[in-house]
Parts: C-alpha cells; sequence; structure tokens
C-alpha cells in the first residue's frame, strides 16, 4: 500500500480513511510536501462543496454557542515540544524515559471518571492553570499526547487530539496502576476535547490503552503511554 | 444571519475571516459573535447534510465553533484558508457523530446511495453565485466520481465501504475520490 499511498489523498481529504489508514497517511504527509500541498488544496475544493450545502441553523443555537464559548477557556498556541517542555518543566528523565512512560496518575486509586465533552473546559483550565506543567510524548501508535498537570488545581489534563483516531469499536481507556493493580480511569470519549482528572497521588502511574468500545474492566492490550507521577 | 443577507461579504474572503479568527484567538468575544455569523450556515448545513438530524447537527455546530474558540491561536494560515480550517473541523466532527451511531443511523439508507438533496441556501447573493459555481462543477465529474465523492463526503462513509457499496474494486474508488476533487479543485480554480 505504501507505493501507492500518495493517491490516499482524496479519501483523506473526505475523512473517508479508516482511523489507521488516516494516520498511516498523515506520517507519510509528513516527510512529503507536495502531499502536503494536494491535500490542503483537495481539502479546499471539498469545503467549498460542503459550504455549498449551507443552511442557517436556527436562531436559538447562536446563543447557545456564544454562552457556551464564554465558559471554555481557549487553548494557547502550540509551542509545547518535549524539548521546550522538558527543560524547564520536567526533570530530565522523564525524557529518558518517555518512551516508555508519560501520563500521570488519578488521584489515590479512586479516579472514578473523566471529564469529556461536556465539560470540555475542565481540559482547558489545566492547561492554562498559572502553574500548569506540561509535556508533550510520542505514544507507541504513533500519536502524541499532551499532559498537563495543575497542583494548585489538584487536576491533571490529557490533551488527546494528536492520537490517531480509532474505529468505532474502539476506545482510549486511562488506567491508574498502582503496584500491579490497574483501575479503570475513564475512557476517552472526545479524542478531540482530551480528558481532565484529579491529580494523581503519588505511586500511582497512569496508563491508556486502546480497549474495545464500552472500554474494559481490565487492560486486554498494552499500554500506547505510560506516565511515571514521579517524574510529574 | 439573515439580517445580513445582503452585506457585502466576500464568499470565502480570507482576509475578513482570517482577521476575524486572529481576534478570536485573542479572546474578542465580537469577533466569535461575527465569525458565528459568517460561518455558520455552512457549518450547520453540512452537519444536517452528513447527520441528517437537524437537532444532532446543532451540537455538532456547536462543538465546531467551541473547537475553533479553544483552538483559534492554533489556526496555521500556512495550512489552508481559514474558512477551509473551518470547514475541515465541521466535516470531521460530522463524520464522527455518524460513525458514532452508524448502526442505527445507516440502516436506512444502507445499499441505496442518496440522490443528491440541493437544498436551497438561505444566504446571500454572492454565496448562492459560489454554490452554483461548485453545482456547475460537480456536474463536470464522471458518475463514479461524483458517487465515490458524495457518498463519502456527504455520507461519511469510508472509500472501503464505498467500495462496497458500489461494486467496485478498492484501488478504482480510492483513484475516483482523489481524480475527482482535483476535476473539482480545477474546475473551481477555474471559475474564480
Amino acid at each position: 500500500m505504501s507505493t501507492d499511498l500518495h493517491t490516499l489523498s482524496g479519501a483523506y481529504a473526505l475523512d473517508a480513511l479508516s482511523a489507521e489508514e488516516a494516520e498511516e497517511f498523515r506520517r507519510h504527509l509528513e516527510g512529503c510536501p507536495a502531499c502536503q500541498e494536494e491535500v490542503r488544496e483537495l481539502r479546499q475544493a471539498a469545503a467549498l462543496m460542503g459550504a455549498s450545502e449551507s443552511v442557517a441553523p436556527p436562531p436559538s443555537l447562536k446563543a447557545r454557542v456564544l454562552a457556551a464559548a464564554d465558559q471554555q477557556p481557549q487553548l494557547p498556541p502550540r509551542v509545547t515540544t518535549l524539548e521546550r517542555a522538558r527543560s524547564h518543566r520536567w526533570p530530565a528523565r522523564i525524557a529518558a524515559a518517555a518512551a516508555a512512560v508519560i501520563l500521570v496518575a488519578a488521584g489515590a486509586l479512586g479516579i472514578s471518571r473523566i471529564q469529556s465533552d461536556r465539560q470540555p473546559s475542565n481540559v482547558a483550565q489545566v492547561f492554562e492553570a498559572p502553574d500548569a506543567h506540561t509535556a508533550t510524548v510520542g505514544t507507541s501508535n504513533g500519536g502524541k499526547v499532551t499532559v498537563a498537570t495543575s497542583r494548585r488545581l489538584g487536576k491533571m489534563a490529557v490533551e488527546t487530539d494528536r492520537l490517531p483516531r480509532l474505529s468505532g469499536q474502539e476506545v482510549y481507556q486511562i488506567w491508574a496502576v498502582n503496584g500491579g493493580k490497574k483501575i479503570s480511569a475513564g475512557l476517552v470519549d472526545d479524542v478531540e476535547e482530551g480528558a481532565a482528572m484529579a491529580l494523581p497521588s503519588p505511586g500511582t502511574q497512569v496508563a491508556i490503552t486502546i480497549e474495545p468500545a464500552g472500554g474494559s474492566p481490565q487492560p486486554t492490550s498494552t499500554p500506547i503511554i505510560a506516565v511515571d507521577p514521579a517524574s510529574v | 444571519m439573515s439580517e445580513h443577507g445582503l452585506r457585502l461579504v466576500p464568499a470565502d474572503g480570507p482576509a475578513d475571516v482570517e482577521a476575524l479568527i486572529g481576534r478570536v484567538a485573542r479572546g474578542d468575544a465580537k469577533a466569535f459573535e461575527a465569525l458565528y455569523d459568517e460561518l455558520s450556515p455552512a457549518v450547520f448545513g453540512l452537519a444536517r447534510r452528513v447527520v441528517r438530524d437537524p437537532a444532532r447537527a446543532e451540537d455538532v455546530t456547536q462543538e465546531v465553533f467551541l473547537e475553533v474558540w479553544r483552538k483559534a491561536a492554533r489556526y496555521d494560515s500556512g495550512l489552508g484558508r481559514p474558512k477551509t480550517w473551518v470547514m475541515t473541523i465541521a466535516h470531521r466532527r460530522s463524520v464522527d457523530a455518524v460513525r458514532r451511531s452508524e448502526s442505527q443511523k445507516r440502516q436506512d439508507h444502507h445499499g441505496a446511495p442518496d440522490e443528491v438533496v440541493h437544498d436551497e441556501p438561505a444566504d446571500s447573493v454572492i454565496r448562492a453565485e459560489e454554490h452554483g459555481a461548485v453545482r456547475g462543477c460537480l456536474e463536470t465529474l464522471t458518475d463514479l466520481q461524483l458517487e465515490s465523492v458524495r457518498l463519502a463526503y456527504f455520507n461519511g462513509y469510508t472509500y472501503n465501504e464505498v467500495a462496497t457499496l458500489l461494486d467496485k474494486p478498492l484501488p478504482t474508488i480510492k483513484t475516483r475520490m482523489r481524480d475527482g476533487l482535483i476535476r473539482l479543485r480545477d474546475c473551481l480554480e477555474g471559475a474564480r
């Protein structure tokens, strides 16, 4: 397939690839400026086609959207890189551990739920906290997550929008891991929004696995990333 | 929106929308409102077309604008026009919504590719002309190009599913999606 990966640009611009294929294509794009240009142009054509379906939404929607935005902090420009974050936020040893680990743990082992798109502002709040520590790390399935912790808020958040998209049959599940015991910390319902949770207690690690839709009582796959809380 | 219907705004005015997004990135609520007025018909229209249920289309529209609000500072003009950025978010979220509920959503039209629905745009004259250009250009596609592009873009099918629906080999559909879009792009460029 990789020989004619390039010809997937049309399907990619139409969001018509499976999550895995889209991820493979994105990796291909990174090293192919000509493909990036083509995708940019094809997306523009697709966008014009989409805009040709314009219909005014009900007037009531506007107030709803404006009110919701008013409640929602904005993300800063994407400047966080592992290097930068590491240099002034995270102890250097996290770098060594980066391949194996990131994430953090959720409060005692009692972490119960992860906020998703119903309270997305929680993720942004953690990222915007004045004392936020952040780091971006690659995952074993070719994506990246950015983690932020704020002691002041007692929270941690994970930005998951650069994780490979999963098929509808799978979901990212977050785990608190302590002494071999693994407890679900919740599902990432919406990778665009990420997840926020209570700041983990020392000794608890957080891991992310890919599970069948609906989640699993115990992990059924190798974590794509795990976090050493001692590094936080 | 309708009260602004005759305002003379460029249909895809890069300067206009880009300037608005720049202000939104700095937390300007007025600019966000103006951006909503400018782009919500396009976003809602696309969402409604893809998810089909107007109430869900409203939810998707809200998600799209909240994402735009949150990520305005991360918009990169090097990656495309601002309106394309917003519509790309709108399409991805619409498709995600459809795929999340695909089993029930798809029962009604499985195996029966849709007819093209030409909604009358509730927009300005300028937009209507642009839409006319899109429709005219879509007519230059071959039947297979058009069906492939449409089933993917407006119904949220993957190219695998499109190949099954149209009973064509995978490489054929993959290629038709690409050359169909290329033809659309070239035609629209000529129409400008």
